[in-house]
C-alpha cells in the first residue's frame, strides 16, 4: 500500500462508505469524516494524500471548510471537490480559490480515480518541496550574524577584498567566514551558494 | 193722502232703497276690486322673486360648473353630449365647446372600454348612481384614464332625461397602480419559478446520493472481480449497501408522489361556459394591458361535464395567457382571443381558444405539450404540459392548429355528462 491517504468529508454516509470501497481497490488508505468540523478537528495534516470534499455539505461547506485551510497560511493536501448537477460555478469558484480539481456526480470511477492520483502526486511533489525548503531553512540558521553578513555581500558578487573592505574586516578574516559558510552550508561552489540564497529568499 | 202721492212716496221709498243697495254694492265691489289689485300686486312681486332667485340660482350654479376643476358634462341616453364645461374641454383636448357639444362621448372612449361605458350609461338612465373607470383617447390622440362619477337628471314627472357625470383624469394614479400590479405579477412568477426550480434541484441533489453510491459500490466490486483477489462472501456487504440505496432512492421518489398527489381533484358537475367567463373575468386585465380584445362565443345550454372546475380553469387560464404572450411578442395588427365552446356530438364539450398572433412553429408543433418545451425567453415549459395532462385526466384530449392566415388555434375536449343522467342533473342544466 501507498503511504498516501484519501481523506473523504461526506455528510452522506453511505456515500462516504462508496468512495471508501471503491478507493481502496487502487490500494489507498481511506479515512472519512462526516463533517468539515470533523475534519478540522481530526485530520493529521503531517499524512500525504488529498481530500475529497463535496461542495453542499449542511453545516460547514465544502467550500468553507477550503477558506478555513487557507487561513491556516501552511501547507495542506490538495482538495478535489464533488458537485451536484447545476453546481459548476460553485466548482469553478473552488478552484479559482485554489482547489486542485473538481468532479461533477455522476462521475465516471476511473476519472475520480485517476484525478485522485494526480492530486496525491502533486502533493508529494509539493511536500518533496516543502521538505527541501525546510532544509534550508535549518541550514541557514546554523550560520552566525557574521557569516550571514559575509554571504550577502559574496552572493551580490562581491570579491573577498571588497566584502573584508565593507565591513571593515582584514581580507583573511572575510576567507575564513567564508570557507566556514560555504561547510555549513554544504555548498561546493560560489554558484552552489547563489542558487541556495535565492532558493532560501523565494517564499 | 191721496192714493197718487202714496204711490209717489213709496216709488221714491223704493227709489232710495235701490240706490242705496246700489252704493253700498259699488262701494264693496271698488272695496274688493282694490283688494284683489293689492294681491295681485303682491303676487306679481312674488312672482318677480321667485324669478330672481331662480335666475341667481341658475348663475351661481353655472358658475360653480364653469369654475369646477373637474369635467362636468350632461349626455342623453344615446351618448351624445349637451353640455359639458371648460375643464371637461380642457380635458379632452377640445379648443371649442362645439368640437365636443353635439358628438357622441364613445369618440373619446378607447376600443376596449366602450361596452363598459355603454353599460355604465344603462345603468344611469335606469336610475342608478354609477362610478366607474375607463380609458379614453382625446380629441388630439393622447391616451388618459377616467373616473366617473354619474349620477341620473330628472325632468318634473321623475323621468331621467340626462346624465350628470363628473370626470377626473386619474391616468398617474392608475399609472402608479399598474407599476404596482406589474411589480407583484413579477414577484409571484419569481416566486412560482424559484420553487419549481429549488423543488428540482433539491429532487436532483436528493437523488444524486443514493445514484452515486450506487454507481460506487458496484464499480468497486466489479473492479475486486476483475482483479480476482476479493472472496465472495466480502461482496454481499457492499450489494446489499446497493439494494438499501436503491430502496432510499425508491423512498424519495414516493415522496414527491404524495407531495404532488397532495391536492386530490374535486370532481363536480361543471358549466364549461361559467368557467370561461371567470377566467375571461380575471385575465381582464392582463387583456386590457396587452390591449386584447377577448370574444366570446358560448354555445347555450351545454351539457355540464364531470370535472375539477379548478383544474379546468387553469387550462383555459393557460391557454389564454399563452394566447396574450404570443401576440404582445410579434406586432400583430389585431390583438383578439376568441373563445368559443362547442357541443361536439353528444359526448363533448369542445372548448377552443383562438388566438390572431404568430401562429406556431410547424417544426415544433409536436413537442408544443411536452414539459420544458418553450418558446418563451422566460418560459419554464410547464403551462401546456400541465394542461394536457388535466385534460387527458379528464378523459379528454387537447390539440393545437396553426391557421394558414396566422394565428393559432388550442382545442380540447371534456367529456360531457349526458342530460338524462338524473332529474336533478337535468334541470340544474337547463336553467343555468
Amino acid at each position: 500500500m501507498s503511504d498516501a491517504t484519501v481523506f473523504i468529508v461526506d455528510d452522506d454516509q453511505a456515500v462516504a462508505r462508496s468512495l471508501r470501497w471503491l478507493i481502496e481497490t487502487v490500494r489507498l488508505q481511506v479515512e472519512t469524516f462526516a463533517s468539515a468540523q470533523a475534519f478540522l478537528d481530526g485530520y493529521d495534516a503531517a499524512k500525504p494524500g488529498c481530500l475529497v470534499l463535496d461542495v453542499r455539505m449542511p453545516g460547514m461547506s465544502g467550500l468553507e471548510l477550503q477558506e478555513r485551510l487557507a487561513a491556516r497560511r501552511c501547507y495542506h493536501v490538495p482538495i478535489i471537490f464533488i458537485t451536484g448537477h447545476g453546481d459548476v460555478q460553485m466548482a469553478v469558484r473552488a478552484v479559482q480559490a485554489g482547489a486542485f480539481d473538481f468532479v461533477e456526480k455522476p462521475f465516471n470511477d476511473q476519472d475520480l480515480l485517476d484525478r485522485i492520483q494526480r492530486a496525491i502526486a502533486h502533493d508529494a511533489g509539493q511536500r518533496g518541496k516543502e521538505a527541501q525548503r525546510a532544509q534550508l531553512k535549518a541550514l541557514f540558521a546554523g550560520l552566525t550574524p557574521r557569516e550571514r553578513e559575509v554571504l550577502d555581500l559574496v552572493v551580490e558578487g562581491l570579491s573577498n577584498k571588497a566584502v573584508a573592505n565593507a565591513l571593515g574586516l582584514s581580507a583573511k578574516t572575510v576567507e575564513v567566514h567564508r570557507a566556514k559558510v560555504m561547510e555549513k552550508l554544504h555548498a561546493r561552489s560560489i554558484s552552489d551558494l547563489v542558487k541556495m540564497a535565492m532558493q532560501n529568499q523565494a517564499p | 193722502m191721496s192714493g197718487a202721492s202714496e204711490a209717489m212716496l213709496l216709488g221714491l221709498v223704493v227709489l232710495v232703497g235701490t240706490l242705496m243697495v246700489a252704493m253700498i254694492g259699488s262701494t264693496y265691489l271698488l272695496l274688493r276690486l282694490r283688494e284683489a289689485e293689492t294681491r295681485l300686486h303682491e303676487k306679481e312681486d312674488q312672482h318677480q322673486g321667485i324669478l330672481d332667485r331662480l335666475q341667481e340660482n341658475e348663475y351661481r350654479l353655472r358658475t360653480i360648473i364653469e369654475s369646477e376643476p373637474e369635467c362636468v358634462k350632461l349626455q342623453a341616453a344615446d351618448g351624445t353630449v349637451l353640455e359639458i364645461n371648460p375643464a371637461g374641454l380642457r380635458l379632452l383636448d377640445a379648443g371649442r365647446p362645439e368640437d365636443i357639444i353635439g358628438t357622441k362621448i364613445y369618440d373619446v372612449v378607447a376600443q376596449e372600454y366602450k361596452d363598459i361605458y355603454r353599460e355604465n350609461m344603462r345603468r344611469v338612465f335606469a336610475g342608478e348612481a354609477v362610478v366607474y373607470e375607463f380609458k379614453s383617447i382625446t380629441l388630439k390622440g393622447r391616451v388618459c384614464w377616467m373616473e366617473t362619477h354619474a349620477v341620473p337628471l330628472r325632468d318634473a314627472r321623475g323621468a331621467v332625461y340626462a346624465l350628470l357625470g363628473i370626470t377626473r383624469d386619474i391616468t398617474e394614479h392608475k399609472w402608479a397602480e399598474e407599476q404596482g400590479r406589474r411589480h407583484q405579477t413579477e414577484l409571484a412568477r419569481v416566486a412560482r419559478l424559484s420553487t419549481m426550480g429549488e423543488m428540482a434541484t433539491g429532487l436532483a441533489h436528493e437523488l444524486n446520493q443514493p445514484l452515486s453510491a450506487i454507481a460506487n459500490f458496484a464499480r468497486g466490486c466489479i473492479r475486486r472481480l476483475r482483479s480476482g483477489d476479493v472472496a465472495p462472501a466480502d461482496l454481499i456487504e457492499p450489494l446489499e449497501e446497493v439494494c438499501e440505496q436503491a430502496e432510499r432512492a425508491g423512498e424519495i421518489m414516493r415522496h414527491v408522489r404524495d407531495f404532488v398527489r397532495k391536492s386530490e381533484p374535486r370532481m363536480t358537475a361543471v358549466d364549461i361556459n361559467l368557467v370561461v367567463r371567470s377566467v375571461v373575468k380575471f385575465t381582464e386585465h392582463e387583456a386590457r394591458q396587452n390591449e386584447t380584445v377577448v370574444t366570446l362565443h358560448l354555445a347555450p345550454q351545454q351539457p355540464r361535464v364531470w370535472a375539477d372546475s379548478i383544474m379546468v380553469e387553469q387550462v383555459v387560464c393557460n391557454l389564454v395567457r399563452n394566447a396574450m404572450e404570443a401576440m404582445a411578442e410579434t406586432r400583430t395588427l389585431r390583438r383578439e382571443i376568441i373563445i368559443r365552446t362547442v357541443r361536439n356530438g353528444g359526448d363533448f364539450v369542445e372548448v377552443e381558444v383562438i388566438d390572431t398572433g404568430p401562429g406556431i412553429d410547424g417544426a415544433v408543433i409536436d413537442q408544443i405539450f411536452d414539459q420544458f418545451f418553450t418558446t418563451k425567453p422566460e418560459g419554464v415549459g410547464m403551462g401546456l404540459s400541465i394542461s394536457r395532462s388535466i385534460v387527458e385526466s379528464h378523459g379528454g384530449s387537447i390539440r393545437a392548429e396553426s391557421r394558414a392566415g396566422g394565428g393559432a388555434t388550442f382545442r380540447f375536449t371534456l367529456k360531457a355528462i349526458p342530460i338524462r343522467l338524473n332529474r336533478d342533473e337535468r334541470r340544474y342544466s337547463l336553467h343555468s
